[in-house]
């Protein structure tokens, strides 16, 4: 279980940059098994509570905690997925895939067998000795899911992983990592800025202001599981997104909602 | 699965017929102007190609070259075994940079010739000078980049290599010296480029041995081809060097390295 208390994570300021607060008051719970995605502004500081929870960054005050434990640092528990991918250019897709398990001292062998039945599990056997730049985006995001489901983590930290591929890719992204998760059970939390993509895949969805960046509502989707592509097309779906985006609309400063009448 | 590789045919010998070209072209001008011009100052290629035929069935061009490579080898060596592991503590930690980056600078900066003097009244006028202006020469760009190579690399690379787990060590090994690497290589190739101006530079200017000594007494006698064919000497060792060191290069990078700093 994730449990955050009061975090509250302030950038240090550069020269005559003042500092920036990111995040402060942020309260978070998230269930074994659960799906949640952290919604927001952009600089809402979702990304840096993702960070923190994945041991990458320091914070000034609050509670961290996962399984009652108080985060240090990364750890085997968790592994994350980035936005840019972050594959190793120089290596080819198998090697990318166990570059984890590599890191954990896994013999060769042991690796290999994983990182190819992870290729396999997210569609791209066949390309092992591929070199990420010959992959399209949606393929080299599937690289850095099979790399981070190759530790067996508890917990998946993904970072707008689909950010930055094509509306078809991300969908077919997105029901292949529903079906991963629930296959095997794992805690999600997904940073995203798409409200459709966060009632598409989550159990719940963490709603955040602006910066300095806290929670300002939890919405349960309440469409049961598996849920299938139809979804979209439902009423009730349609008006959860909508509600999402009429809050998110009004969270926006004002001098971004003036700029868009001009 | 193989990546496949795009097949460029006559691309090769498209390249090696346009290099011949160029230079067959070259040695038609320069001919002709030689002829024209009919000056005892500028040799024809062809008394020069032929001064150099002759000049290499003596021992006095080999031990020239003998003589000017030790040092050569011995100041190129130590300003790679010296600057890499400089360039690379000054990459990765910034407390290292400060106190150096100013020197660094100021060597990349001056006209190093201007210095040949003090260090031939610090260290006399023997092959440890020699090779001490050859460091100076090459060491300063081997440094700079190996430090642009890890600054190049992508710091998401390391975030990610961080989130599962690795340790300094790793990150060093499976990141930051592969992710260098072409960048280094770069470097130790201009580095070497430096090295034979500075072998050439110190020999005309003061310490008067091996090719620098052939070409001033040359000059000294009106011995025009002869001066030529010691610098075409000059300019073929050069050549094969840096041919040589391309050639690593590709072993070492078959991703084809980056061009690096230029």
């Amino acid at each position: 279980m994730i449990h955050i208390r009061g975090l509250r994570k302030v950038f240090p300021g550069v020269g005559h940059r003042p500092a920036t607060p990111a995040l402060e008051g942020f309260d978070l719970t998230v269930q074994d098994e659960e799906f949640v995605c952290l919604l927001g502004p952009s600089g809402c500081g979702k990304t840096t509570a993702l960070r923190i929870l994945g041991g990458l960054l320091r914070w000034e005050a609050g509670e961290v905690l996962i399984d009652g434990r108080t985060v240090t640092g990364p750890g085997t528990d968790r592994a994350m997925v980035f936005q840019n991918f972050a594959l190793l250019p120089w290596a080819d897709v198998l090697t990318n895939v166990a570059f984890g398990l590599e890191l954990r001292r896994t013999p060769s062998e042991g690796r290999r067998q994983t990182a190819k039945r992870w290729l396999e599990a997210v569609g791209l056997d066949g390309f092992e000795s591929h070199y990420p730049r010959e992959l399209s985006g949606g393929m080299q995001q599937r690289v850095g899911l099979a790399r981070a489901l190759a530790v067996d983590p508890k917990i998946l930290l993904m970072d707008e992983p689909f950010g930055s591929v094509d509306a078809q890719t991300r969908r077919v992204l997105q029901e292949d990592l529903v079906r991963l998760q629930q296959r095997d059970r794992r805690t999600v939390v997904f940073v995203t800025h798409s409200m459709e993509e966060s009632v598409r895949m989550a159990d719940r969805v963490v709603l955040m202001s602006p910066r300095p960046g806290h929670v300002v509502e939890t919405v349960d989707v309440p469409f049961p599981r598996p849920r299938s592509a139809e979804v979209r097309k439902d009423t009730a779906f349609v008006e959860l997104k909508e509600y999402l985006w009429s809050r998110l609309e009004a969270m926006q400063p004002p001098s971004e909602r003036e700029a868009r009448i001009r | 699965m193989a990546p496949s590789v795009p097949a460029r045919p006559f691309g090769g010998s498209l390249k090696w017929g346009l290099r011949l070209l160029s230079l067959t072209v070259f040695l038609v001008v320069w001919e002709g102007l030689g002829r024209s011009l009919d000056s005892l100052l500028l040799p024809t290629a062809s008394e020069t190609i032929a001064t150099l035929v002759r000049l290499t069935g003596t021992g006095e061009l080999w031990q020239a070259l003998w003589l000017s490579n030790q040092a050569l080898v011995m100041g190129y060596l130590a300003a790679l075994v010296m600057a890499i592991p400089l360039g690379l503590a000054i990459g990765r930690w910034r407390k290292f940079e400060k106190p150096i980056d100013l020197y660094l600078n100021l060597f990349l900066v001056t006209p190093v010739s201007a210095l040949i003097p003090l260090f031939i009244m610090a260290l006399g006028l023997g092959t440890v000078a020699r090779a001490a202006v050859v460091f100076v020469f090459s060491a300063p760009i081997v440094a700079v980049n190996t430090r642009a190579g890890l600054r190049g690399i992508d710091p998401r690379l390391i975030e990610m290599a961080r989130s599962f787990l690795a340790t300094e060590m790793q990150l060093w090994r499976k990141v930051l010296l592969p992710g260098a690497l072409p960048a280094v290589i770069s470097g130790v190739r201009l580095g070497l480029a430096r090295a034979i101006s500075g072998m050439v530079a110190v020999e005309l200017l003061l310490i008067s041995v091996g090719l620098g000594r052939l070409i001033l007494r040359y000059q000294a006698d009106f011995e025009a081809a002869s001066v030529y064919a010691v610098v075409l000497v000059v300019l073929a060792e050069a050549v094969l060097l840096i041919g040589l060191l391309r050639l690593l290069e590709k072993r070492l990078s078959p991703q084809g390295g980056t061009e690096g700093l230029q």
